[in-house]
């Protein structure tokens, strides 16, 4: 359950984002990486209980998938995973090194006065 | 303040951010490989699922080092001493961290974890994981060195199942290897599974009872320590 500490974090950049203002966080977006190892709907329950009380309560969880990509060690193209470990399309080789898809980037949060 | 009447509509607005998550655990992790390099501690990240034997290879990495220094241990587990009275008996300096609902150990408690060690400059430093095969992997804990810790027992398909864990490590060992031949598992299908989630990955094999491979262990950890004493003198 590292969501929980993923909340935590992302409560914490939202708060420093805000500072002082007094407004309502009504929705968050994130884009996630589909090998970064992060559940969507572990990291929306566990949100929702850490941003109880605080401006982000209720807010909508907008949780883009950010495609993992990769090369293949057998013939070298780059190709796009399908799930966390990718089987190449030209040779058929399991896996391959992973080049981008394994983060998790808050990109915007929608506010309003309150 | 009103959920109803669509007022809000009004005052709406879009803050971007564009900030990637874990940039705490980050900056910690960033703060303590300076410590690390500063003082020359090399430090070594075990990971693997419980019952791996983790804390075994510890104890016979400990009653084997060769290499300068003392060893000190930081064990995380969710609850207990036991692990970190195993290793001191070993002869390691040691300290718990017991992370209660944690399921991982974080750059922060490291960290203070640190504050209660007294290490020396050119001492080593291991960091038994909490037993776990997924969340360990997102955490960078700082150290200069990750290893997963797996044996037969586990099934040849763990690192299918658990990529982000097997991609995080520079290096596997299949540890219990006195169980092949004892337990269904074929080491080459594995280890096809292992360079299929980290094709960069160095396969070793140990078993920590009758102390197979740990010399060959022991030589990789200790290669590894001078290449880090160098980079981190300069």
């Amino acid at each position: 359950m590292h969501e929980l500490a993923i909340a935590r974090d992302l409560l914490h950049i939202i708060d420093r984002t805000l500072g002082a203002d007094n407004v309502r966080v009504l929705r968050i977006d994130l884009a996630v990486g589909a090998a970064s190892g992060i559940a969507a709907d572990a990291l929306r329950f566990a949100f929702g209980v850490i941003a109880e009380g605080t401006r982000a309560h209720g807010a909508e969880l907008s949780i883009a998938a950010s495609p993992a990509r990769g090369r293949c060690v057998g013939c070298g193209i780059l190709f796009e995973f399908e799930g966390m470990i990718g089987v190449c399309p030209a040779c058929g080789k399991l896996g391959g090194e992973l080049l981008a898809g394994d983060g998790m980037m808050l990109r915007a949060i929608e506010v309003a006065d309150v | 303040m009103c959920d109803s009447c669509g007022c809000e509509t009004l005052s709406r607005r879009t803050i971007d951010v564009n900030q990637p998550l874990l940039a705490a655990n980050a900056a910690a992790a960033r703060h303590n490989r300076e410590h690390f390099a500063a003082r020359q501690i090399f430090t070594v990240n075990l990971m693997g699922a419980p019952g791996a034997g983790k804390t075994a290879l510890l104890e016979a990495t400990i009653r084997n080092w060769r290499g300068a220094g003392r060893i000190g241990v930081i064990e995380g587990d969710q609850a207990t001493e036991r692990d970190s009275a195993r290793v001191r008996a070993a002869g390691a300096l040691a300290h718990q961290v017991e992370t209660g609902l944690g399921c991982h150990l974080d750059a922060a408690q490291i960290h203070r974890a640190l504050h209660r060690m007294e290490l020396a400059r050119g001492d080593v430093l291991f960091i038994e994981n909490v037993g776990n095969l997924v969340c360990p992997a997102l955490f960078d804990l700082g150290e200069n060195l990750r290893i997963v810790v797996t044996s037969p027992a586990e099934g040849v398909d763990k690192p299918l199942k658990y990529p982000p864990m097997f991609r995080a490590a520079e290096l596997v060992t299949l540890n219990k290897c006195d169980l092949l031949g004892h337990v269904p598992f074929a080491p080459d299908e594995w280890t096809d599974y292992v360079i299929a989630a980290n094709p960069r990955a160095r396969i070793l094999r140990t078993a920590a009872i009758d102390g197979a491979g740990i010399e060959a262990w022991l030589e990789e950890i200790l290669r590894r320590r001078r290449a880090f004493l160098e980079s981190s003198a300069k």
